[in-house]
């Protein structure tokens, strides 16, 4: 297991990445491309929900502030990752993660159950962030296409955030 | 420890609350198109919020509001009374309020215990000798004769129910036709027979049967039920089904009547 001061630099070191992305990186006003989920999703286990809660909410503005976003959107949608956090962790990795404090991963858990939570937060967040963007101003097919293609791209670009925040024990 | 992590639950989910408020208080204030879309959503969830509030006072003062309208309704069903009167047989013009319409007295009770599902029911009602209750005094309601006063404590009264194999009351088909003894059936909620009707009478099944006011208990013209299937008895007089308006199930508030002159009445049925 990672030692927090190493996921604190990783976890640092990855917002810096989304700021690049969402700065530099619009494909289409259908994709929102965002890793934010993932990074609360992998927040070490041995970090209380209200830490991880805190935790998201000052990543969420850190991320409104320098993408020229709406103050707060990131941060609204973000929190409620971390509110589920664990109880998602238990669902799918099973209770003994949460009791022995271990961070899951990929090689571990498998390419299925990995796929699964983080399509779990993404979803989660992308609900949240669509419907607040929108602000009831634009139509059921828009945000169920951004919502579709967000997933999609959202889901590919966190499994590789997710194998290097969390990688494999190699023994 | 099932406590400890509720508790922790309560903790986390207030904090979460917190911080989801506070993002969107900030986007709220980054854009009108934001700030009317936040806006018209807490109003939504504020109306709803009070709507469920007055929904839940409303359901706690209904027996108040149910006494207030048990009032209202007497007071109206007392003024119709007193213009019936008034055009009926005087003219001398309209009278104050008071509990008196042609020779009845009236007053408003509430039901206090009611049996009704036995040969011999019975009814308590909430006034007694202290409120000017007299025994023999019937006891109606808009849809017919409930019951009649046989016993009276200084606070309550004991009734015969209607729904008593020894309450008997005279009964006219339709406002001029012919009268006799109704009873209840014995058995069925709302069912009643009325008896000792000429055979020549040409009946019409659902026509009205009301008090006839022969006796000094109930007043004339009260609307008790409709007439249903008849059947000849001794080859002289029709038995005929009828079926009671008043449900009394749902009986909760009743009108006492008396006759005002009933001790006279009783002395000069005597001396004859």
């Amino acid at each position: 297991m990672k030692t927090p001061q190493h996921f604190g630099l990783i976890y640092f070191t990855l917002a810096i990445a989304q700021i690049i992305i969402g700065n530099c990186f619009h494909l289409s006003a259908y994709v929102t491309l965002s890793i934010l989920p993932v990074m609360v999703l992998c927040i070490p286990l041995n970090v209380g929900t209200i830490a991880a809660m805190l935790i998201a909410f000052a990543t969420g503005l850190a991320a409104d502030a320098s993408c020229e976003g709406l103050a707060g959107l990131n941060a609204l949608a973000l929190v409620p990752v971390a509110f589920i956090r664990k109880p998602l962790i238990r669902l799918v990795f099973g209770e003994e993660l949460i009791e022995r404090k271990q961070q899951f991963s990929i090689r571990k858990f498998g390419w299925t159950k990995t796929s699964a939570a983080i399509l779990a937060v993404q979803s989660i967040f992308l609900i949240i962030y669509i419907i607040a963007d929108g602000a009831g101003a634009r139509p059921f097919w828009f945000n169920a296409s951004r919502f579709g293609a967000s997933l999609a791209a959202g889901w590919l670009l966190s499994l590789a955030v997710a194998a290097v925040i969390v990688p494999d024990d190699k023994k | 420890m099932a406590r400890k992590k509720g508790i922790r639950f309560i903790y986390d989910a207030a904090i979460f609350i917190l911080l989801e408020i506070a993002a969107l208080a900030m986007l709220r204030n980054s854009g009108a198109m934001h700030d009317l879309w936040i806006s018209k959503g807490l109003h939504s969830v504020t109306a709803k919020v009070w709507g469920s509030l007055d929904d839940i006072r409303y359901y706690f003062s209904l027996k108040a509001e149910n006494d207030k309208l048990a009032q209202e309704n007497f007071i109206l069903a007392q003024e119709l009374r007193h213009c019936r009167e008034m055009f009926g047989r005087d003219s001398s013009g309209l009278r104050a309020f008071s509990d008196t319409a042609g020779n009845y007295r009236y007053m408003p009770a509430a039901i206090a215990r009611m049996t009704d599902n036995g040969q011999h029911n019975y009814i308590i009602i909430d006034k007694g000798s202290e409120d000017g209750v007299d025994e023999k005094s019937g006891i109606i309601t808009s849809c017919g004769a409930v019951g009649i006063i046989d016993a009276v404590g200084r606070h309550y009264s004991y009734a015969l129910s209607f729904k008593n194999s020894g309450v008997s009351i005279s009964a006219r088909i339709g406002k001029e036709g012919s009268v006799g003894p109704m009873r209840w059936d014995g058995h069925s909620d709302r069912g009643a027979i009325l008896s000792e009707i000429p055979h020549h009478i040409t009946l019409t099944p659902g026509d009205t049967v009301y008090t006839s006011g022969y006796s000094t208990i109930f007043p004339p013209d009260i609307p008790l039920g409709t007439i249903g299937d008849a059947r000849i008895v001794n080859g002289a007089t029709y038995e005929i089904e009828v079926s009671l308006l008043e449900d009394f199930n749902s009986l909760r508030y009743v009108t006492i009547v008396s006759h005002i002159y009933s001790d006279e009445l009783k002395r000069l049925e005597e001396g004859k």
